[in-house]
């Protein structure tokens, strides 16, 4: 039976305008990006030499910064990732971590709630839940690499990474150097990995898309070792029977994404994150999370 | 206005809105935004060997094995459900309705990680191995039921035809009613293979080698370093080489199909 063409005809209409409501929608938000980005450039070369004078954050023009919704700072993260992002119910966010706790600091300074968002990692590190207003930051332990910062923006670096070797306790690895022929699990698409790829040649690369599944991997024999971000594998040996046999300074950052383009936002997070060293806060969240004597106490309050 | 004129005013109309939909679809989106965000030219040319090389060329050999392992796995199945001992038959319904209740991902999961833990028995093949060996799990409980639905299409007559001429049962099986089955269930075969070249994509939770990626694990891994990072571009080649796989693999079907019905 046919469609009564009436009634098609009148669907169709229902449907063309709606979607001029939505198009006039994207356009007005697309022009003021547009108008954004200009401006950006422009104060870009100022923004530098004023990065100096910090204190003033509660001068900060939040509605320059082009939050995704006024008055709230969205940082999106990957979660769980202790001891960077974690599930915490006692906390007002509803997640804790050295991130968390980097972003809310920056959050407070500009003078704006933060709320968090538990989103995967594939649609933060292609920027696409930036591209699509999802949040205005991510904050989820990411490593500043050239490949990224050509399509995302990066804020300056707030957390040198090492990389780390693990092996079960009763491994007879010792080094990178003892992986010949053995399987080696790291992180899909992270620094990790290249380095792996760089310096254990000779060893099977296994990748995984999270550190959750490198560490059943270990516990159910599939690999012989994980090479991943220090502190994870920090809180990896305190979950298991594994030993962190090796460390590496790769000379990599953690750095916080941003829209590319969106420049005052980024110029307004490396503010703040200046003011974070300054006043000494950072060393304290630093010695919160990653100290050695810290270390039990936040392995109770990290670890599930 | 007479009867026809209005009929053809009206589909006049409906051509016009057509052209209104499509005109204000280009308008509206935001080609810049798409173009860097999906389609990175530097990102086709400096990922595509790889994706090809390794990515398609996994993808079509994971479908494979656990296509024809999942296969084998639903004749066993169907032929126990259709046995005329009870205990087969209930095992035969157990299986197919627990992998058919489970998600492909978590069977993977729990046959990479789960299984050596629990039982302390790793699938050979490593990672790999064990995945595939889940999706063999998986697709062999739908071919089962699939299979099980065409051998009942088929007549009744032609398998007390064939008892009749004094053939004895698995013969009458084997060679009457299975390939007029066959024959019947080569569409929904084919949608289980084109569903399956779409769940090789979850063995990227397992733990793949370099030269063990599939397209969508590699397409990951180009969103983080390589030419297109920090787009998705390489997501959007995968996507479009998951179709030229898979749209000449259905037109075949339709081909054939229509071929049947000629030769009916």
């Amino acid at each position: 039976m046919k469609i009564q063409p009436l009634f098609a005809a009148t669907a169709a209409a229902c449907l063309v305008l709606s979607l001029s409501a939505c198009g006039s929608e994207e356009d007005t938000s697309g022009g003021d990006g547009a108008g954004d980005n200009a401006d950006a450039g422009a104060d870009d070369s100022g923004d530098d030499g004023g990065s100096t004078d910090d204190g003033d954050s509660a001068e900060v023009d939040t509605a320059a910064l082009n939050l995704v919704s006024e008055g709230t700072l969205t940082v999106c993260s990957d979660v769980p990732y202790p001891p960077f992002e974690d599930f915490d119910e006692s906390a007002e966010s509803g997640f804790s971590g050295f991130d968390i706790d980097i972003v809310s600091y920056v959050a407070d300074g500009l003078g704006v709630e933060l709320a968090v968002k538990d989103s995967a990692f594939d649609g933060l590190q292609s920027g696409l839940s930036l591209n699509a207003g999802e949040c205005d930051l991510v904050a989820s332990a990411m490593t500043i690499t050239e490949d990224r910062a050509k399509n995302l923006a990066f804020s300056d670096g707030y957390y040198d990474s090492l990389q780390s070797l693990l092996v079960p306790s009763d491994s007879d690895i010792a080094a990178i150097a003892d992986l010949e022929g053995k399987r080696v699990a790291v992180q899909q698409g992270t620094t990790g990995e290249a380095y792996a790829k760089e310096n254990a040649t000779g060893a099977e690369l296994v990748a995984f898309p999270s550190n959750a599944e490198i560490y059943q991997a270990l516990l159910a024999g599939q690999v012989d070792a994980a090479l991943q971000d220090l502190p994870v594998n920090v809180d990896n040996a305190k979950k298991g029977d594994f030993t962190i046999v090796e460390e590496y300074d790769t000379d990599e950052t953690y750095g916080l994404a941003i829209k590319k383009d969106n420049d005052a936002l980024v110029e307004a997070v490396n503010a703040q994150l200046t003011e974070l060293r300054d006043s000494g806060e950072y060393d304290t969240l630093y010695d919160q999370y990653f100290s050695e004597d810290a270390a039990s106490d936040d392995a109770e309050s990290t670890s599930r | 206005m007479t009867r026809s004129a209005r009929t053809r005013l009206t589909t006049l109309s409906l051509y016009a809105i057509f052209v209104v939909i499509v005109v204000a679809f280009v308008l509206v989106a935001d080609w810049p935004a798409i173009k860097s965000n999906f389609f990175l030219t530097e990102g086709f040319t400096g990922n595509w060997q790889d994706m090809v090389f390794v990515g398609v060329k996994n993808t079509i050999l994971y479908t494979i094995v656990a296509f024809v392992g999942g296969f084998v796995l639903a004749l066993v199945l169907v032929l126990m459900k259709l046995a005329p001992i009870a205990p087969f038959r209930w095992l035969a319904t157990a299986y197919i309705e627990f992998f058919r209740g489970l998600p492909a991902l978590v069977v993977i999961l729990f046959m990479a990680l789960g299984v050596p833990i629990a039982f302390g028995w790793r699938p050979p093949g490593g990672t790999v191995g064990a995945g595939l060996l889940a999706l063999m799990l998986v697709a062999g409980a739908y071919m089962a039921e699939t299979l099980r639905a065409g051998i009942e299409a088929v007549p009744k007559g032609q398998n007390e035809a064939a008892r009749s001429l004094g053939m004895n049962a698995p013969w009458t099986m084997a060679s009457i009613v299975m390939p007029q089955a066959l024959r019947i269930v080569i569409p929904p075969l084919t949608n289980e293979l084109v569903i399956l070249l779409k769940d090789t994509s979850l063995l990227f939770v397992v733990g793949l080698a370099a030269n063990q990626k599939e397209l969508t694990t590699l397409a990951r891994d180009f969103m983080a370093s390589g030419p297109s990072a920090g787009t998705a571009t390489s997501l959007m080649f995968a996507a479009l080489l998951y179709l030229a796989i898979t749209l000449p693999l259905t037109q075949l079907v339709a081909w054939m199909e229509r071929k049947q019905k000629r030769s009916r």
